[in-house]
Order: structure tokens, then sequence, then C-alpha cells
């Protein structure tokens, strides 16, 4: 079985031509257990923390209004997981084809990293019962920041981005039984018909609130120190959510492939990579000549705490840029992976600085979370990593080469009387034609 | 095949000129724009120097806001370290660092003509009084978001940290009381005349006519508040500097209208967005277009169903 391109050269055996589910391997691992136990033990404190008010929840004081809650879990894991943007706009608008390989993993990380910021944004909120107000525009004060992420998240992950992932939850319906064919290949169909306006929906939101995550930071003038605050903030804040979120995708993706031991196409790992790399070092450059032109690059040599979170965010980003160039060179998976982490790690430091770490309300404000909050957010986190691990192994996500997918229903064929029977909803039943034992 | 240089260029060119024009046609309004002035701004003028540190007006404060006096410092006086969810108004001492020089500051909300509190607050429950210029808040309105503490430069809104149902404290000047044709609690009940209700431009005058009176009794002979922060309807008068007293040195030009200049310019009529997503729209179409072809051949060629 030879599957040939157009020009009849040999695709690779490693090329990632098709995303296939994580099978054979157990859901409820200890590790999954544990996740499921977190989420469920900050679902209770959040429940707490809606009778008790925020105070005796967190270490949010006066000084300090907004804790990790909105700082992390929000401003930073949202950037992080905005790779159905960044990838998505690579892939898609400067028509990078291969890097479409990645767009299901970007999508599914997005999709959860903001449902689980906007649920806990939600908890964040003291009066949360006043959100219906996002009904009436009216009411909205449209110069706000705040007010265009909390309106443009909430649209962006209800609807563009629940609908760029809904195909593949139909794959999965349609492969499930017969029966449901006609009717998943007829909303297919309607889906198909309106995508364009989904999909640019789907860029044009997270550009939108991505930048305007940097902007609220504006109105707190000079007590955001200055090397963090600039006019250029909403530009920065964008800039550093893409080749954090390409860090999350590409990542992310060499992880699995690490652990459920499929093939890396290093070829498509080298594009995001080429790219990640190219964004980090226009970002820095940008951020450093903003930083001369406004004068403030004398307090980067200042013996205090803001000058060495400023040098600890620049020797991450753009180390894990370099490791990501050298990693074009001597191809190795290791030291891609090392820059996309390292990248990312410096990414978040700096979406987290203008908030907290840079930061002055005053001259002996200090804010750390509690341990309530600390497990709120933590909880809230491996509630995303258990959706993660639950969609792909139900879902076809991770890329792979087509022979995974033979292979897959291969070792479904053997099983299928049993699923048959149960209705066991694990890979049942995928339909295709399966290769014969001559081919 | 990646986009061609000479596409992407003709891309640019295509969503960028009319951007361009919506950019210019925008920025044009927002300059003829001023801020709405409220038809009677009403204030407080508060002479630092006359000020003995009675605290009167922190009680009376309470008083009449219906508000229990805050005694969680010793359990027993109302002795409040800061502004807080009991605390509306609070005198403060400055004691210089080798104590030569001391002032006491009354802080409550400034009132501001263009409040940062009010730019951020994403479902207006922060407005401004049209009538008195008042900034209130509307407990209906607010999510509790809490972004209002951090965008105040004098720190002034409060948010209630225990409770299922907190509310964010801030002086609203006694508007229920102004209602009924009474003055704010604290300047009603002030012995020494330090602070003073009245409507702005007679409290500017004064301020001025005392300046006059006493050339150099005042840091450098300024009201602060006149056009400080884009104009405060809080007038100050002090012998320290103002920026000792927690009053920054934010310059004439209001925090939102500095800050807020290029959100305010891009969001202007949401022109340049849907512009944007015009263009986007038909990049993704004609791109999407050749995708499903190339797709169904391979799904043909391999056998296996085509994945989108």
């Amino acid at each position: 079985m030879s599957s040939t391109t157009i020009n009849n050269v040999p695709i690779p055996k490693t090329r990632w031509e098709r995303a296939v589910p994580v099978y054979g391997v157990t859901i409820f691992n200890p590790f999954f257990i544990g996740l499921v136990a977190m989420a469920g033990l900050a679902l209770l404190l959040t429940a707490y923390r809606e009778l008790a008010g925020l105070g005796p929840v967190s270490g949010m004081n006066d000084k300090f209004g907004w804790g990790i809650w909105k700082t992390f879990n929000v401003t930073v894991l949202t950037a992080w997981g905005s790779g159905a943007f960044s990838v998505g706009i690579a892939a898609w608008v400067f028509r990078r084809k291969r890097l479409q390989a990645l767009m299901r993993m970007a999508m599914l990380t997005s999709f959860l990293a903001y449902a689980c910021g906007l649920f806990l944004l939600g908890v964040d909120a003291g009066r949360p019962w006043n959100f219906y107000w996002i009904l009436f525009p009216w009411n909205w004060n449209l110069h706000s920041p705040l007010a265009e992420v909390a309106i443009c998240m909430s649209v962006y992950a209800m609807i563009p981005l629940a609908l760029e992932n809904l195909p593949v939850v139909l794959e999965r319906l349609w492969h499930f039984d017969e029966s449901f064919q006609p009717a998943v290949e007829r909303i297919e169909k309607a889906l198909h018909k309106f995508f364009p306006w989904i999909i640019a929906a789907a860029y044009l939101l997270p550009g939108m609130h991505q930048s305007s995550l940097g902007a609220l930071m504006l109105l707190a003038g000079n007590r955001v120190h200055p090397l963090w605050q600039t006019p250029l903030l909403p530009l920065l804040y964008l800039g550093a959510a893409c080749f954090m979120s390409f860090g999350c995708v590409a990542g992310t993706t060499m992880l699995c492939c690490l652990e459920w031991k499929r093939f890396m196409d290093m070829e498509v790992l080298e594009e995001a990579a080429r790219i990640t790399a190219g964004l980090i070092f226009g970002w820095t450059a940008l951020r450093f000549v903003d930083i001369l032109l406004r004068g403030a690059f004398g307090t980067a040599f200042h013996f205090d705490r803001f000058a060495g979170v400023f040098w600890l965010e620049t020797f991450f980003i753009t180390y894990g840029g370099w490791l990501l160039l050298r990693s074009l060179k001597d191809h190795k998976a290791r030291t891609m992976y090392l820059g996309y982490a390292l990248s990312s790690v410096g990414g978040m430091v700096y979406r987290f600085s203008p908030t907290t770490l840079a930061y002055i309300p005053g001259p002996k404000a200090i804010y750390f979370p509690s341990t309530i909050e600390l497990l709120v957010a933590l909880g809230f986190v491996a509630m995303g990593i258990a959706g993660f691990l639950l969609a792909v192994k139900l879902f076809a996500i991770l890329p792979a080469p087509n022979q995974e997918w033979r292979d897959m229903a291969h070792y479904f064929k053997l099983r299928k009387p049993y699923i048959r029977w149960t209705k066991y909803f694990n890979f049942g039943f995928f339909g295709d034609k399966l290769p014969t034992d001559s081919e | 095949m990646a986009i061609t240089r000479r596409e992407l260029i003709t891309n640019i060119a295509k969503a960028g000129v009319p951007a361009a024009v919506a950019m210019t046609v925008s920025t044009e309004t927002l300059q003829a724009e001023n801020l709405p002035v409220p038809n009677a701004p009403v204030g407080l003028m508060y002479d630092a120097s006359l000020c003995i540190g009675c605290k009167a007006c922190e009680v009376a404060c309470n008083e009449a806001n219906n508000t229990p006096p805050d005694t969680r410092g010793d359990g027993l006086h109302q002795s409040a370290a800061d502004l807080n969810d009991l605390t509306r108004n609070i005198i403060k001492l400055y004691k210089s660092d080798d104590g030569s020089v001391t002032s006491f500051v009354k802080r409550q909300c400034m009132q501001c003509f263009d409040p940062a509190c009010a730019a951020g607050c994403p479902f207006q429950a922060l407005h401004k009084d049209h009538e008195t210029g008042v900034v209130l808040w509307d407990g209906d309105k607010c999510i509790g978001c809490r972004y209002c503490t951090i965008t105040c430069p004098y720190s002034v809104p409060r948010f209630q940290w225990k409770g299922f149902d907190p509310v964010v404290t801030k002086c609203e000047l006694c508007s229920h009381r102004l209602a009924k044709g009474l003055k704010p609690g604290c300047s009603s009940v002030c012995p020494t005349g330090a602070v003073i209700f009245g409507s702005r431009e007679m409290l500017l005058l004064e301020a001025k006519r005392r300046i006059k009176k006493n050339p150099g009794r005042y840091y450098q002979d300024r009201v602060y508040g006149e056009t400080d922060n884009g104009g405060t309807q809080a007038l100050y008068l002090s012998r320290v500097a103002f920026a000792d007293l927690g009053l920054p040195e934010l310059g004439p030009e209001s925090v939102p209208a500095r800050t807020l200049r290029w959100q305010k310019r891009i969001y202007q009529y949401f022109a340049l967005p849907a512009l944007l997503y015009v263009g986007l729209v038909q990049v993704i179409r004609k791109n999407l277009k050749g995708h499903e072809q190339e797709a169904h051949e391979r799904a043909e060629e391999t056998g296996l169903r085509a994945q989108l």
C-alpha cells in the first residue's frame, strides 16, 4: 500500500495526514482520576466562595483587587490557548497548508482554555447575576477594555470556537453508527456553507480581545512599572499570545506523540518552529525598541525585583526562540520541545507581570494567593487537562499518518463483536473500508 | 503553497485603503469630541491648612450613609486605616520623614470630570450624573469585577470582600441628601470650614480668593483639581505637596483620555473590525474552496473519509 502525491513522489511514512484518536489505552487511569478529583474539589470550593465572598477564600485585598483567577487563569491561560487563532491564521490566511495538521489540536486546546477561563471569570466576579446585561448592547460601555474582553471572549468561545470544534464531534457520530450518517452529512453540509464566516469571526474576535487584555492595564497608568507600561501593551499582549499558543499547540502535540508513541512529522513541526522563532524575535525587537524609545531602559539595571522579572522573561523568551532556531538545523525534537516550552513559560511570565508582578498599587501593598485560591486555580487547570485527555481518546484530534487509522480499524475489528453488543461508546465502529490482507 | 508576496501586498492594500479612510474619518470626529459636562457640577473644596483632624466628618459620613462605624481596628473606636467597604471618607495625617511638616488630608471620591472608574466599568454601573456630575454606583449593573479599584488613580472605590452580595463603596457626595436640599454629611459638620460644599464654579472662586488673600501660604499657589486629571469636582488646597497627600500629579489630561486614545479610535463605530472581518471572509472563502477539493481527492485515493 503506497501512497503517492500527484507528482508520484512517495509520501514519507511519518507524514501527518489524518487525525486519529488515541486508542487502546484506558481513559480512567489514576492520573485522570486525580485530575477529576482536583477539579471536583475546585468546584466544591467555588460553591463555598459564592456563599462566603471573595475575601475569605483569596489573598485579594483593597490594593490588589485582582488575583490569580483573573491574572493567571484568564489573562495567561487564554493567551497560551489561543492556538485556534494564531495557528489558524497561519494555516488559512497565510496558507501554510501543512499546519492544518495541527488545527484540531489548536481548536481543542483553545476551547478548553477559554471554557475554563470563562467559567473562572464568572466565579471571580463579585456580582455574577448581573452578567445578563451582556444581552443588552445599549448598556455596554463600548470604550471599556474590560467590556470588550468580557463580551468578545464569551461570544468567541460560545459561537465560532464551539462551531469550529463541531466537525470533530460530527465525524465521531458519523463513524459511530451507520444510521446517523445521513443526518450528520446534512449538518456538515450546512456547516461548511457558513464556514468562511465562522472562521473569519474566529480570527477577528481573539485578535480583539487578546489585545484588549493588554489594554486593561493601560488605565492603571503609573501603577504599572515603566518596563511594562506602554501604549503598545495591546499589541505586545497579542504578539505574546501568538508565539505562546504556537508553543502550546506544537509542544503539546509533541508531548502526546511521545506519550502515545506516534510518529512526529518534523516537516510540520519545523514549519511551526520557524514561524514561532520569527514571531519571538520580532516581538522581542519591538519590545526593546519601545522600551528604549520611552527611555525606560535604565530601570532594567536597577537591582530590584522588576529588573529581575524583566530579565527572566527576556531570557526565557529569547533562549526559547534561539533553541527553536537551532532545532531547525540539528533536526532534534528534544531541542525543539525545549524551545517551545521555554518561550511559552517566558510569554506566560510576560502576560502575568503587568497585572501582578509589575503592578505597584502602593508602597507596602502585597498580594499572595491563598491556599483555597491556588486550589481553585489549579483545579480549573486540571479540569482543562482532564477534558483534553478525554477528548483525544474519544475524538480524532491528534495528527498521525494514514496508516495509523488503518491500524486502529484493525484493532477495533478484533473487538467489534463485544463493542457492538454493549453499545459501548468507545470507538466501537469506524465504518471504514478495511484493507484486506492482500493489500 | 504559502501565500505569495504579491498576494500578501494586494490583500493588505485591499484591506488597508478603506481602513485608512475609516481611521481618518473617525479620528476627526474624536478630535471634535468633547467631554460631556454636567449641567450644574457640585463638589467639595477641602483646605488642608484649616483642617484640625477632628474626624467629625468621618462620623457624619457614616451616619448620613447609614453605614455602621468601622470598629474592626480595636473593636471599640471608629478607626479605619484607609478607605474601605465601610468608610467613604477618611482623615489621614501626613508627616514628613523628619517630622517637621505635618498636614491632615481628607480623602474621598474626587468626582472627576472624566472618571477612569466609569471609563473602565463594563456595563456602566459607575456613571456620572448628568445634572450634578456626581459619580454614582448602580448595584443592578455592577458585576463585581473590581476593575474600578485598579483604574482609579486615587484608589477610591472599595470592594466588600465578605458576603455573597458584595457592594462597591465610594463617596457619592450624599446624593440622597442633595435631593432633599441638604448638604453632604461631611461638610455640614466641619467645625473650621475646612471642607465646604457648593457648585464647582463657586468653590473654585473661593479657592482662588484664598490663594490671592494669602500669597505663599498654599503649595504652588494652585488648586488641585482645577485641571488635574482633566478636572475634578473635589478641589484641594494644601501647604504641602499634593503628591505627599496621596494626590498624584497626573497632568491636565484625564487618565482615560491619555491611555485609551487608540482603543477608542480603533473601535470607533466598529468600522475597522467590520472591514477586517469582510476581508478575512474573502480570503478564507477562497482558501477553503481549494482545500475541500483536495481533501476529497485524497479521500478517493486512500479510501478513508475526508477530514475537513
